[in-house]
């Protein structure tokens, strides 16, 4: 099923008004502090490349953060662009169920043409790259299929169900919203969990390879401590008897 | 061929259909293999049928039809037919409404 997610994954290009960036990032940080920063530094990269893209007059970006980390460092510069902010997703392990209710939160508080959701993805446990998938607005949809953009291929598709096929566009938008978002966080969860274990991997050498060192230490320290009494006691003997 | 629960109706799926999105509503999924008959009891979601014969359904949840327990459903049923009858608001209501639907659906799948 990748046909879907060509359909409506990568409409980056477009230009809309109203851009709302849906960050996504963990709530605790790893063992070691800096690859926390370094996980959190290159999504917001993202976001900062993205607000450039998008500024110009009559251009708005909102922000919708997931996770205590990214609340931290754009609470700094972005504190009044900020719509909502949600913390203490990992409570429980990951469900559709929480997703869901998430996307229908975000959904009916924030308005929007485009929704730019940003996550690590998840390449390999050393590995991951920071990614942006688009979810436009029904309105936005409709506006480009008319124009003749990449959303017009849903012209081709004919629509069972609903009263109107504008109602049912709108349903598949939010189902389509839900899913990405469900995507975008398992993703994430999934980077987190691989960096989290190169770094435990690291700090387990580290802590191996300073263990090493000390025992030298330890051992040459005690051997001259040992090394000093016996010359001492030798030649306090000598002295006694030459 | 594949047969989908649209919220129009019961829709079957060959080679060669037309391009299609549908919506749909609490119901069985059956998938034909020549002779093989697989069928899941899906919650809603959308079905896409593209113009080269591939289909993908999408769905919260799939169940193949063997694991659901009967006395389950008719309890369920029974439940939320009485939450219907005593919901007061909107909200109420429609939530029972649901309940009802998707258990009526499992009913209907288990027995059909």
């Amino acid at each position: 099923g990748n046909r879907e997610l060509v359909l409506f994954y990568s409409q980056i290009g477009v230009d809309v008004k109203k851009n709302v960036i849906v960050t996504i990032s963990s709530d605790k940080g790893l063992c070691q502090d800096e690859q926390g920063y370094v996980q959190v530094g290159f999504c917001l990269l993202i976001s900062k490349v993205c607000s450039d893209l998008n500024s110009g007059p009559d251009k708005e970006i909102k922000y919708v953060i997931l996770g205590e980390k990214a609340k931290a460092q754009l609470i700094r510069d972005s504190r009044k662009d900020i719509e909502l902010s949600i913390t203490d997703l990992q409570k429980n392990p990951l469900n559709y169920t929480q997703v869901s209710v998430l996307a229908d939160d975000i959904l009916k508080n924030v308005e929007f043409d485009a929704l730019r959701i940003i996550f690590n993805k998840f390449q390999s446990v050393v590995s991951f790259l920071p990614t942006m998938a688009t979810i436009l607005s029904p309105e936005v949809i409709e506006r480009e299929a008319e124009s003749g953009g990449k959303p017009g291929d849903l012209d081709s598709y004919e629509v069972e169900g609903g009263e109107t096929k504008a109602e049912v566009l709108q349903n598949l938008s939010e189902f389509q919203f839900s899913c990405v978002m469900f995507n975008a966080v398992l993703e994430h969860a999934c980077s987190e969990q691989g960096a989290r274990m190169s770094a435990m991997d690291s700090s387990s050498r580290n802590a191996g390879d300073m263990l090493d060192r000390l025992t030298l230490t330890y051992n040459r320290t005690r051997q001259a401590a040992i090394t000093t009494e016996l010359i001492e006691i030798i030649s306090g003997a000598s002295a006694l008897t030459g | 061929m594949v047969i989908i629960p649209a919220t129009t109706g019961q829709m079957g799926v060959l080679l060669g259909h037309v391009a299609t999105i549908a919506e749909l509503k609490p119901g069985v999924l059956s998938i034909h293999d020549g002779n093989d008959v697989s069928k899941y009891f899906v919650s809603s979601g959308f079905a896409f049928i593209h113009a080269n014969s591939f289909a993908d359904i999408v769905v919260v949840e799939a169940v193949p039809l063997d694991q659901i327990d009967a006395s389950q459903v008719q309890k369920g049923l029974a439940e939320f037919n009485q939450m219907l009858s005593s919901a007061s608001t909107d909200l109420e209501k429609a939530e029972a409404q649901i309940g009802v639907d998707v258990h009526s659906a499992l009913n209907f799948a288990l027995s059909g």
